[in-house]
């Protein structure tokens, strides 16, 4: 651990900048504007009024600064709900994801019993299955357990299909987790819970952040299981409220287009304001993997 | 490692309230059954509501009653439920609907096989093809002549099977060609009845740097949709057990002169388009046809709420795209249509939500209005401006409209022809030959049936 | 002692282990179930008709051509994606300044859903690409989703600007894990850049490697909600993935029975290929 944690102290890059850099530098500010461009035309698009968009070049500015079009859009996405629900879903899943996905990674890791390894592959096929072909067995399921439309539901069904990979990325770490430590606490006379809650998670710090940065991404974007799971309006969450924008006749771009970066805007603030923390955490990912 | 623990600990600290603040229900849940949370916020809203609306009728128990209803719309339905809202909670406030919107195309039958397995909702909305698909399944109820009485009769039939109709038609789309008033009358060209009419304006639209016709290929469903209009047309108005005899096996698409046609004429809009045409969308197609870069287009009436958000004054009129005999028919489709659930527990506050639905006129009005559609009730007129209306008016006293209802019953949509004009759009391409084409919706009979 | 811990232990995997079940595994063996079925996803019955849409699978074309746009898929998102996201965290890693805005551009795409993605590229495609033709006179096809030639690179195109920044992440925390001295040990014995990325940065990168072949392969192979607002599986069906054409197949064409055979099949697929991945891509690691 120790050692570990002086190799991040230490200074990565000792070249100096060289021409060669002053090269790369440019290539690469070329290539992050073509990366940002579409989002810019996104932005750009919010702000036009419907005719503008249609009689006016795309990427003309529009003639005037209107909000009419987020004002449309916080209407028609019944932002008071839609927002707080998918924040809710996401933040709960993924809370009960980090506490779940540890302790199962680390029983497996430290239990030989054969039931343990069974279980590793168990859960590790998990990552394969694509639930979006199993739709109507999982709504089968979800309804007979009275899991649809329900709040816990969504959840349930989140945290079921993100242990796997949570199982997978946890495992990965334990290497990370020294024995000696877990083995003086046992001398102590704790119990296994005890050992793994006070020992063990505090280590697995780094594991979790990179999980819940993982999981939190995929949960705040699903699709599919909410428009299966949460259909009725109170508790439907932002992209299916989103893609209701675009179907298939008359789509209102404008409106459609404030919604987007209306929904883009907290995960992006919250990803450049945590960045520092989303690195830290995929280090460790990468480097144990 | 505190630093990192300690920004948790706050984040978590600054969540806490917001989640306190809109958890109220979501707190509740983890104890109670499934249906709770979602019941209690109509409720609420119900009570500030009743005060001052005139007492419920004597069909109603006056109890409050929570009616689901799952609403497969197109988008230029969208936001009927608040209309519909509004003028229940006037008449019967004590009934309540908690509506579930879904995009029609996309996920109404997804929904209604959920359905299938749990129970359906009180209501649904769908389309008058969707009661051949599921009354079938013995799950939709009767609707009571009283209500139907109310609507038009020539949208009945389809929704009937056996003698017993499941749909009320609320409204209906015209399709056919669209085509700018204006422009025809400036290039001296009339309204076309036959290929060779039409055929004529076609070429003196490329003689003179006209596109002559709109379309937006991306989207499959346009092509399937247009080639239904020419099958109707083409093949059903003389035949209208096409589907039954192609089931039968007595006739097939790569016998079938008639309906090569049809799927042929796919290829005269492709030759007459503007290249880019896989590649352009709805909107972006209506617009080019309201600044007079074509001259028609193939479509429904959906394509109005486009051309009059653009330009208001817009003057465009419809004909039925000429068949081979010179004798087509201008093209409605039941568009909003209500089917009620079998087993239900509450008839009776059904039965009211059919009373406002077909008895307050202002309320169809306002429906009407906002969706730029054509009524299925007697005796309710629109007030909005359709350009268009003269001509579907003329069409309609001459008997000369016809319900393309038959047609998806003959050939269903889902699993046919939506399959279908994915091979249409390969073969346009060039991807695939026409033969293929046609080999392709032969082998797919088996699907061309909703049972 | 021992068979208390086991307890204790298996206390700890249970509450995931019936979560999973429920959620995930019943659900593949009702599909499974179905798939020997001629159910149509409506109906009380379910008629058994043994392995027949098994058999009917291997006849299908449209199926096959739904595989075949999927392996190209994802045959084209793991090179394109992997070499980019490589190349940008090489480059993120040299030295530049502003290190964090690069780092911030690369990775706001993927915070964007999917379904958002797909609509914004045929927004990108359709209308403001093809203004920039106009603008600079030039007569590039911009117009990539209307044609099934062109379709896959247009969604290739889509989902690496989606995907490559988060990759680009890995693989720049590996490189910074890389310590320093052993360059510095490789320059001493007088290996030139090129020599040094293959030497020492590819070798130390093979744990990260792992994780972004697999993830891109396993993800690509599962391509379905960028289809959905995008090409919708056209034109035609060139650019149908597997689950797209299941779910059309099972919802659409209400053959539950038959799409649940497909997606039977997927799953097998998936299997098969995260296995070799992982054998093939471990060994590697162990030789370095």
């Amino acid at each position: 651990m120790t050692i570990k944690r002086e190799k991040q102290k230490e200074p990565v890059n000792t070249q100096s900048y060289t021409k060669a850099t002053f090269i790369t530098q440019i290539v690469m500010t070329v290539v992050a504007l073509l990366f940002v461009a579409p989002i810019l035309i996104i932005i750009n698009y919010s702000f036009k009024t419907k005719k503008e968009l249609y009689l006016t070049s795309p990427l003309s500015l529009p003639s005037s600064f209107q909000t009419e079009n987020y004002r449309k859009a916080f209407d028609k996405l019944d932002l008071s709900h839609t927002f707080v629900n998918t924040f809710f879903y996401t933040f709960v899943s993924v809370l009960i994801l980090a506490l779940l996905c540890g302790m199962t990674a680390w029983a497996i890791a430290r239990c030989r019993a054969k039931f343990f390894k069974f279980c590793y592959i168990y859960f590790i096929v998990g990552i394969l299955i694509p639930f979006q072909a199993l739709f109507l067995p999982i709504y089968i399921i979800g309804y007979k357990m009275n899991l649809t439309n329900t709040r816990y539901g969504i959840i349930f069904m989140y945290v079921a299909t993100g242990i796997s990979f949570g199982v997978f990325l946890m495992n990965s770490f334990m290497t990370t987790v020294p024995l000696e430590l877990e083995e003086a606490a046992r001398i102590d006379g704790c119990s296994v819970f005890r050992t793994y809650f006070s020992v063990v998670m505090p280590l697995l710090k780094p594991a979790i952040a990179t999980l819940v940065i993982m999981q939190a991404f995929q949960i705040w974007n699903d699709y599919l299981l909410a428009s299966l799971y949460v259909s009725k309006k109170n508790l439907k969450t932002l992209t299916v409220a989103i893609q209701s924008l675009f179907s298939a006749q008359t789509s209102d771009y404008t409106t459609a287009m404030a919604a987007i970066v209306i929904s883009v805007l907290p995960i992006a603030i919250l990803f450049m304001s945590m960045q520092k923390y989303f690195i830290k955490g995929m280090t460790v990912g990468a480097v144990k993997g | 490692m505190k630093k990192k623990l300690l920004s948790v600990v706050l984040c978590t600290a600054m969540l806490v309230p917001t989640l306190a603040g809109c958890g109220g229900g979501a707190e509740a849940p983890a104890e109670t059954p499934a249906e709770t949370p979602a019941a209690e916020a109509p409720a609420v809203e119900e009570a500030s509501e009743t005060e001052d609306a005139p007492a419920a009728e004597a069909d109603s128990s006056g109890e409050a009653v929570t009616l689901t209803v799952l609403a497969g719309q197109s988008t230029t339905d969208a936001g009927i439920e608040e209309m519909i809202d509004e003028a229940l909670a006037k008449a019967y406030p004590n009934i309540t609907l908690e509506w579930e919107c879904v995009d029609w195309g996309n996920d109404f039958q997804p929904k209604m096989q959920q359905y299938m397995q749990s129970g359906l909702p009180d209501i649904m909305i769908g389309k008058a093809q969707d009661v051949a698909t599921y009354a079938p399944q013995g799950i939709l109820g009767e609707i009571d002549a009283q209500y139907l009485d109310r609507g038009l009769d020539a949208a009945r039939q389809n929704v009937t099977i056996d003698g017993k109709t499941y749909g009320l038609v609320y409204n209906a789309l015209y399709q056919g060609v669209y085509y700018n008033k204006d422009m025809f009358a400036e290039n001296g060209w009339s309204v076309p009845k036959t290929q060779a009419e039409l055929q004529a304006i076609i070429d003196d639209c490329n003689a003179k740097g006209i596109k002559p016709f709109a379309s937006h290929m991306v989207d499959t469903w346009s092509i399937g949709n247009v080639t239904m209009q020419f099958a109707m047309n083409d093949v059903f108005n003389n035949d209208p057990t096409w589907g039954d005899k192609f089931r039968a096996g007595e006739v097939s698409f790569a016998d079938d002169k008639m309906m090569q046609t049809a799927y042929q004429y796919n290829k005269l809009i492709y030759d007459n388009t503007y290249p880019e045409t896989f590649s352009t969308e709805q909107t972006d197609c209506d617009a080019k046809m309201v600044m007079g870069e074509a001259a028609m287009k193939v479509s429904g009436s959906w394509s109005i709420q486009n051309f009059l958000d653009i330009d208001e004054s817009f003057n465009f009129g419809i004909f039925p795209f000429p068949n081979q005999t010179g004798d087509s028919k201008l093209i409605f489709e039941p568009n909003i249509t209500i089917m009620t659930s079998a087993e239900s527990e509450h008839q009776d506050a059904i039965n009211c939500v059919l009373d406002v639905l077909t008895g307050d006129k202002e309320l169809a009005v306002e429906i009407y209005d906002y969706t730029k559609t054509a009524p299925m009730l007697k005796d309710v007129t629109p007030t909005f401006t359709n350009p268009s209306q003269a001509d579907i008016d003329e069409y309609a006293a001459n008997n000369m409209i016809v319900d393309v209802t038959l047609g998806n019953n003959q050939l269903v949509w889902g699993g046919f022809q939506e399959e279908n004009a994915k091979d249409i759009a390969a073969w346009l391409q060039g991807d695939i030959s026409f033969e293929d084409c046609l080999a392709a919706s032969d082998a797919r009979v088996d699907a061309s049936s909703a049972n | 002692m021992e068979k208390k811990l086991e307890k204790q232990y298996f206390a700890m995997v249970f509450p995931g282990f019936v979560i999973f079940t429920i959620g995930l595994i019943i659900p593949l063996m009702l599909a499974v179930r179905y798939s020997v079925t001629s159910w149509d996803g409506m109906s009380k019955v379910k008629e058994f008709v043994g392995l027949q849409n098994y058999i009917n699978l291997c006849k299908d074309a449209d199926f096959r051509s739904a595989w075949w746009f999927t392996i190209k898929f994802t045959i084209g998102n793991t090179i394109i994606q992997n070499v980019l996201a490589l190349l940008f965290a090489v480059a993120l890693d040299s030295g530049i300044k502003a290190q964090k805005l690069y780092r911030t551009a690369f990775f706001v795409p993927c915070l964007i859903s999917s379904i958002i993605v797909g609509f914004v590229w045929l927004k990108m495609f359709s209308n403001v690409l093809p203004e920039i033709n106009e603008l600079l006179g030039t007569n590039i096809n911009f117009l990539l989703f209307g044609s099934g030639r062109t379709v896959l690179a247009g969604l290739l195109i889509a989902n690496n600007w989606q995907w490559i920044g988060y990759w680009m992440l890995i693989y720049l925390a590996g490189l910074q894990s890389v310590p320093a001295d052993l360059y510095e040990a490789a320059k001493v014995d007088g290996a030139g850049p090129i020599s040094r990325f293959f030497n020492i940065t590819i070798p130390m990168l093979a744990p990260a490697i792992t994780i972004c072949v697999v993830g891109i392969t396993t993800g690509s192979l599962k391509v379905y909600d960028l289809l959905v607002a995008s090409t919708k599986g056209g034109p035609g069906r060139a650019s149908t993935s597997v689950i797209y054409q299941t779910y059309t197949t099972a919802i659409n064409g209400r053959q539950y029975g038959y799409g649940s055979a497909m997606s039977v099949t997927l799953v097998l697929a998936l299997l098969l290929v995260a296995v070799i991945q992982v054998k093939g891509l471990k060994s590697k690691e162990v030789q370095a």
